[in-house]
């Protein structure tokens, strides 16, 4: 049974906590939710991202909303807290598309895809240990990391509740 | 396989048919028709008191901002138009069962409602954005795309898995799983429920065509918005069943609506920026 409190992390949403919670990303779509954990400071993060990327000619009111800006902005509100960037440990799962895209549709067109391809090009940039991650296919998600055991789980409607990983826990 | 249950035999033998009052689909032929009045909308809508009470209940939620409560339907027309309150009404209408838990499509409690609505947002800014057709007329179909779920659901409950199961195996998208195995979709089986509402064709041809809109013949703007409204919802998660995401997508809307692929992001951003500000016309609706 989750022990600590339980933080819902809405679209476009990041939230970060010290000591034992239990983040949930509801019903993902194309949407990816990542979750970062430093076990030594206790400190965690989620972020559920909607987009890959910033809009150039637009004020960003919620950086959580893109991939660009959305973990950049977890990771410093997690560093404030005290959070050792280089002993993070990460899950992340969603980025699901249609089942059909058809062959000769444009790619701009796929967000699940680029979310996914946005957030894998991110991670690696920041030499992030990414310890699970669940993305693509056709359904829907539902994302849970409980950081007092680190079990990050993914429920779908189609296969249930199934174990991702285990980070280490806070 | 062979089909174990007709059309037919759908709509005579689901105990728990979705209908809409009769005072709604008034009001949905009044609000189209070149000579409605506020007067002859509100006395259509007077003769449904569990209606009138919703929409009224709507019109003065926090999401309209109203400056002083309405309290009459004439003036509720007035104030917030006639299509407005068609829509209004639609919702107050739709709301009792769609928001039911759907068991057969691995649905919970207003998931098919969360779904609906953000359709029927998404192929109204669809509408807007492209100039292709009515907005209003595309809110409409939106809403109403899935009605075929709500009866179909019932009868697919021991074979759900089946369905996905085969959708998985044979790599087809969940609808042409459903022809298979039952020998019809839940897009044919809202096809018949419009033609029992006596919906206008149009919507009609929106719910049968909202996962194959190229089969429309000829193609049709309004069944365009509403497949590329369901993808938003689709991929922004709301209300997602045991189908999931496992449909097909027509990059051809895109084209014969005249959008471009690079305006996705901005049309998925305003897309569910205003489906967050109708969050308070959902507290109302949950009113009992």
């Amino acid at each position: 049974m989750p022990t600590g409190t339980v933080l819902s992390v809405g679209m476009a949403e990041i939230k970060v906590a010290k000591g034992p919670v239990v983040y949930s990303c509801l019903g993902l779509g194309s949407c990816i939710g990542l979750c970062a954990i430093d076990a030594a400071s206790g400190v965690s993060g989620m972020v559920h991202i909607m987009l890959p990327e910033a809009f150039k000619d637009k004020p960003v009111e919620k950086p959580g909303k893109f991939a660009d800006t959305g973990l950049p902005e977890m990771l410093k509100l997690m560093e404030k807290q005290g959070a050792d960037l280089g002993r993070l440990q990460v899950a992340y799962a969603g980025g699901a598309q249609v089942f059909n895209f058809g062959a000769s549709a444009d790619s701009r067109l796929d967000v699940g895809a680029r979310n996914a391809t946005a957030v894998e090009a991110l991670v690696l940039k920041l030499r992030l240990r990414v310890l699970g991650k669940d993305v693509g296919g056709s359904s829907g998600r539902t994302v849970t990391v409980d950081t007092s055991t680190g079990v990050c789980t993914v429920r779908t409607v189609k296969a249930g509740e199934a174990e991702l990983c285990r980070l280490k826990s806070v | 396989m062979a089909k174990t249950i007709t059309l037919d035999d759908i709509v005579q033998r689901t105990g728990d048919l979705p209908s809409l009052p009769a005072a709604a689909l008034k009001v949905m032929r009044e609000a189209d028709s070149s000579t409605s009045t506020a007067a002859g909308i509100a006395k259509i809508l007077a003769q449904d008191q569990a209606l009138a009470v919703r929409v009224l209940r709507l019109a003065n939620s926090a999401y309209y901002g109203l400056q002083r409560k309405v309290t009459n339907l004439q003036e509720s027309v007035v104030v917030l138009g006639m299509r407005c309150v068609k829509n209004l009404c639609l919702v107050a209408a739709t709301y009792p069962w769609m928001s039911k838990r759907l068991t057969g499509y691995g649905l919970g409690p207003k998931d098919l409602w969360t779904n609906s609505f953000g359709t029927a947002l998404g192929a109204q800014l669809v509408a807007r954005l492209s100039g292709k057709c009515d907005p209003d007329q595309a809110f409409t179909a939106g809403l109403l795309h899935d009605v075929g779920k709500v009866a179909l659901s019932v009868w697919l409950e021991d074979k759900t898995a089946l369905i996905v199961e085969y959708a998985n195996r044979a790599q087809v998208p969940f609808d042409s799983a459903e022809r298979r195995i039952l020998g019809y979709d839940h897009c044919e089986v809202g096809e018949h429920l419009g033609r029992m509402w006596n919906l206008p064709e149009e919507l009609i041809l929106a719910i049968r065509y909202h996962h194959a809109p190229d089969l429309c013949d000829p193609t049709s703007p309004l069944v365009d918005c509403v497949h590329i409204g369901n993808y938003l919802t689709l991929s922004m998660g709301f209300g997602l069943g045991g189908d999931g995401l496992h449909y097909a997508f027509s990059p051809a809307c895109f084209v014969r609506l005249g959008l471009q692929p690079e305006a996705l992001d901005e049309i998925t951003d305003t897309f569910v920026v205003g489906y967050e500000e109708y969050e308070t016309l959902f507290q109302e609706l949950a009113k009992p």
